[in-house]
């Protein structure tokens, strides 16, 4: 007699609601005993019709919009928004101005990279590590809203320059802001390099190879953790950026590890551009008049957010309306590279691979349904969260 | 021919784009210098996509849709109204090298808006496809999955938000009350 063996499928069910979460998501990974066999994701909880709601708007209640796409990463969407009708209308912003949207620019790097920081060590269980990196990251915090008035949304950019300057008293502000981060940061680079348990965690996990996150269109930091050289501010310089160079930082390993240690080294870098640019500030203007109708034409403004390159593709039609506005955020590029990573990878190590990617995606409580053979089991993100810890004890 | 992209500036490797793309090119257009726009037939895009890939040039960047609806005057005014039904969806694929950005444009008419997917190709692709699917009502044959990405489960079919003949829901299609 012919016996069938019938293989049973897990489908661990993640997501997609948590009232703290800024991008709710929602993940299936699908598991052989302990192992990942296969990943899938269904977005759009939160798809508010911001490019259809450009459409009816003009440019300048357009630029307020665009701001609010994402709330930790504000000013790039701004500022790929400004750049690209700066385009459109053939004007350019002052030098001043330009070299003021890479300073805050950096300084947001700065606070998304440490908030990152503190999220991913959290997922993992070391939350000494996330509550030091996030009181930290209240000195930038403290120092965007110095410079802007706001911790968030901080309004720099209006169309045709910025409506914020910075005067001496600021620049010493900034000056010793960015001290204290660089020793502190020293300290945080020192434990996710040498720390045993936390390198357990890290160090081989999660790997993508250069020809992977290439074919995989991984982006920002993901990818230059696989040794990707790809950083728009390198590579198609704006802003204030041709005048103050950006040095491009990789990794070879690609592997969790190797993301932590090309953010922190990120962090370096933008600590010595801020300092480079309050320095060199070039004097003049802070905007340029902007027609309030904008001639016919099509635009492609790239951007280097935290975490990728953001891409904005614009078409005018010769009225104070855009006629198109596509927005490409970099975590869509993204999360393509996680759903194939996973594959192989332990349900443990899901947490960490997740937050490795840094994709506007840090919330902890999600309803997790373990799918047994038409039996399923609720569990929380937090329940999978330290099931993970547990499992590395 | 793989493209060694160090040593290019974007106007050589725009150049090294074009001549890629020459075999399947209706049209060119440089609309600004750091980018080629190539309009080609929506049967060429994966011969298209494949030669850019084999080449290593660059890499795909994102995927616009565009609605290009007809516009009828309305009589005795300047007004103009979009004819629902009659248009077209372009569809823009982005590649990016450096500073130089190549697109490949295909026209699709409302009536036959399907075309190939290039998940073969390019297996992250699928997103972009699937958000032209939904927004737009462009059908990619061939990516690996068809289920909703983005909206919600009970919104009506064939309506695409991102058209601009839709208004809103209540006008065009009401989700049914349950």
């Amino acid at each position: 007699m012919e016996t069938k063996h019938v293989p049973e499928k897990f489908i661990v069910s993640i997501g997609p609601q948590h009232p703290a979460l800024k991008e709710p998501g929602h993940f299936e990974f699908t598991v052989d005993g302990e192992v990942v066999t296969d990943a899938t994701a269904r977005l759009g909880f939160v798809h508010r019709g911001m490019e259809k709601g450009c459409e009816e708007r003009n440019y300048t209640q357009d630029l307020y919009l665009m701001e609010r796409v994402c709330g930790i990463c504000s000013h790039v969407h701004a500022l790929a928004f400004a750049l690209g009708v700066e385009k459109l209308a053939g004007v350019q912003a002052p030098p001043r101005a330009q070299a003021i949207r890479s300073l805050v620019a950096e300084l947001e790097r700065i606070h998304s990279h440490l908030l990152w920081l503190g999220v991913a060590a959290h997922e993992g269980g070391f939350d000494t590590l996330f509550m030091f990196s996030w009181r930290d990251r209240e000195t930038v915090m403290d120092l965007l809203e110095l410079i802007s008035g706001n911790r968030v949304n901080y309004s720099a950019n209006v169309l045709g320059g910025v409506k914020i300057d910075i005067n001496d008293s600021q620049r010493d502000a900034l000056h010793k802001g960015m001290d204290f981060l660089e020793e502190r940061t020293h300290h945080y680079m020192k434990v996710v390099t040498e720390d045993e348990t936390f390198l357990g965690r890290t160090r081989n996990i999660g790997l993508m190879t250069k020809d992977q996150a290439s074919l995989l269109g991984a982006v920002g930091p993901t990818a230059r953790a696989s040794g990707v050289k790809h950083d728009v501010r390198v590579d198609s310089p704006y802003a204030g950026y041709p005048q103050f160079p950006v040095k491009l930082i990789t990794e070879p390993a690609g592997d969790l590890e190797a993301r932590f240690v090309v953010r922190i080294n990120e962090l370096f870098e933008s600590y010595r551009m801020v300092r480079e640019i309050i320095d060199h500030l070039p004097e003049g203007e802070l905007s340029v008049k902007v027609p309030r109708r904008i001639p016919e034409g099509e635009t492609i403004s790239r951007v280097e957010a935290p975490r990728g390159e953001l891409l904005y593709f614009m078409k005018s039609n010769g009225t104070d309306q855009p006629d198109r506005v596509k927005v490409r955020t970099p975590s869509l590029c993204n999360w393509a590279s996680v759903l194939t990573l996973a594959v192989g990878h332990k349900l443990a190590d899901m947490p960490m691979i997740l937050a490795g990617i840094d994709p506007c995606f840090s919330c902890n409580d999600r309803m997790v349904t373990v799918n047994r053979g038409g039996n399923s089991q609720d569990w929380s993100w937090e329940d999978l969260r330290k099931y993970g810890i547990a499992y590395y004890k | 021919m793989v493209i060694k992209k160090k040593l290019q500036t974007p106007e050589e490797m725009l150049q090294a784009g074009k001549e890629l793309l020459q075999p399947w090119t209706l049209s060119e257009n440089t609309p600004e210098s750091d980018r080629l726009d190539v309009v080609i037939r929506a049967a060429d895009i994966k011969a298209c996509v494949k030669a850019l890939i084999e080449a290593k040039w660059g890499y795909l960047s994102a995927i616009t849709a565009l609605d290009c609806p007809e516009y009828a005057v309305v009589e005795g005014s300047s007004q103009k109204v979009v004819v629902a039904d009659k248009g077209s969806v372009e569809v823009l694929y982005h590649f990016c090298s450096g500073a130089a950005i190549v697109t490949l444009r295909v026209m699709l008419p409302y009536a036959a808006a399907t075309m190939d997917s290039i998940c073969e190709i390019i297996p992250s692709a699928t997103l972009y496809e699937r958000e032209a699917m939904e927004l737009l009502g462009v059908e990619f044959i061939g990516t690996p999955s068809m289920e909703r990405l983005l909206l919600p489960d009970d919104w009506p079919a064939n309506v695409y938000p991102l058209r601009k003949a839709f208004t809103g829901l209540e006008k065009t299609n009401k989700v049914e009350e349950k």
